[in-house]
């Protein structure tokens, strides 16, 4: 293995990025991937139901728990990236995981505002906002793979294979 | 007050990023250590910076003055740590401007024995402190209610 793919397995910060082979950033990203995906669910039901006050304050507040999750899982991403040596392939595919849920990030502070000024009312999510929620969540999708790449693929903050081989010792 | 406390947090963050990569791509985490910053000093200030700057959209979006006084007591130790490393970077800073061999340069250059810390651009050292120092200022005005919101 090169010396570069087994720095970018290593944590720069064991207590803020996670010890060797158990990366917090994954950890972290289900919160705002699960905060997203709920509020879309609430805006669609919200358009479906016959009192929608509540589904549509709700899907406020879970674009907001999304948001501040989304910023404490790319603190420790950043960390994650940094492990990687500048100028490979893995670095690019980070940079543009990176860039892209920034602007997911950035969006969905945008939804927030652009909704909250009827937070309260009777009326379901407009159609403007739930389709900007779509959108976000399929650029979040294009994002995930490039995640999913970074881990699966290129293994990094993976475990190195001989550690691995340690969990198939019968 | 407050949107101009996260304009100057969130430049200060930029230019803490780009120390803190150039300092893990200098070998700023391997060992033996061979900076002048020990790990948690470093990614001390970093985690409670950001854990700040999260707290202060926070306290920006829901008003809740408790919020921000968090925030900007959270900035102390972060100020602290700072100010640590500022300390022990000057004087690695100066040991690269004095005139030395073309060997210690190209190993200075290709970050061969060189602190991780020495490659530090002055003037993004330079603005992380300045805008800092706002930050702290701009934290501590709007939390007192100087200048509106």
């Amino acid at each position: 293995m090169s010396a570069g793919a087994e720095q970018a397995k290593r944590p720069v910060s064991p207590a803020l990025a996670g010890p060797y082979g158990h990366p917090f950033h994954p950890i972290l990203v289900t919160v705002p991937i699960g905060a997203w995906v709920c509020s879309l669910v609430f805006d669609i039901a919200s358009r479906i139901v016959g009192a929608p006050a509540a589904l549509a304050q709700g899907s406020l507040w879970l674009i907001a728990i999304g948001v501040v999750g989304a910023l404490a899982a790319a603190t420790i991403g950043f960390l994650d990236l940094i492990a990687i040596p500048a100028g490979t392939v893995a670095f690019r595919t980070g940079l543009v995981h990176m860039g892209l849920n920034l602007a997911v990030t950035a969006a969905y502070a945008g939804n927030f505002f652009w909704r909250r000024a009827g937070y309260g009312g009777p009326a379901p999510v407009g159609l403007g906002p739930l389709v900007l929620s779509a959108v976000s969540i399929a650029v979040l999708g294009v994002s995930g793979f490039l995640g999913g790449k970074l881990a699966y693929r290129y293994g990094v903050r993976v475990a190195g294979e001989a550690v691995q081989a340690e969990g198939f010792r019968s | 007050m407050g949107i101009a406390a996260l304009i100057a947090w969130v430049l200060t963050a930029l230019g803490g990023f780009v120390m803190l990569g150039i300092w893990v791509a200098r070998g700023g985490t391997r060992r033996p250590r061979r900076s002048a910053f020990p790990p948690g000093l470093i990614f001390g200030h970093f985690g409670l910076a950001a854990a700040g700057l999260v707290l202060w959209i926070v306290y920006l979006v829901t008003d809740s003055a408790v919020l921000g006084w968090v925030a900007l007591i959270l900035l102390v130790p972060v100020a602290v740590l700072g100010f640590t490393m500022l300390v022990r970077w000057i004087p690695a800073y100066q040991a690269g401007r004095t005139p030395v061999t073309a060997g210690a340069k190209r190993t200075a250059r290709t970050g061969g024995t060189g602190l991780p810390e020495r490659a530090f651009p002055v003037p993004v050292v330079g603005a992380h402190g300045l805008l800092a120092v706002a930050t702290v200022v701009l934290v501590l005005l709007a939390d007192l209610g100087i200048g509106g919101s």
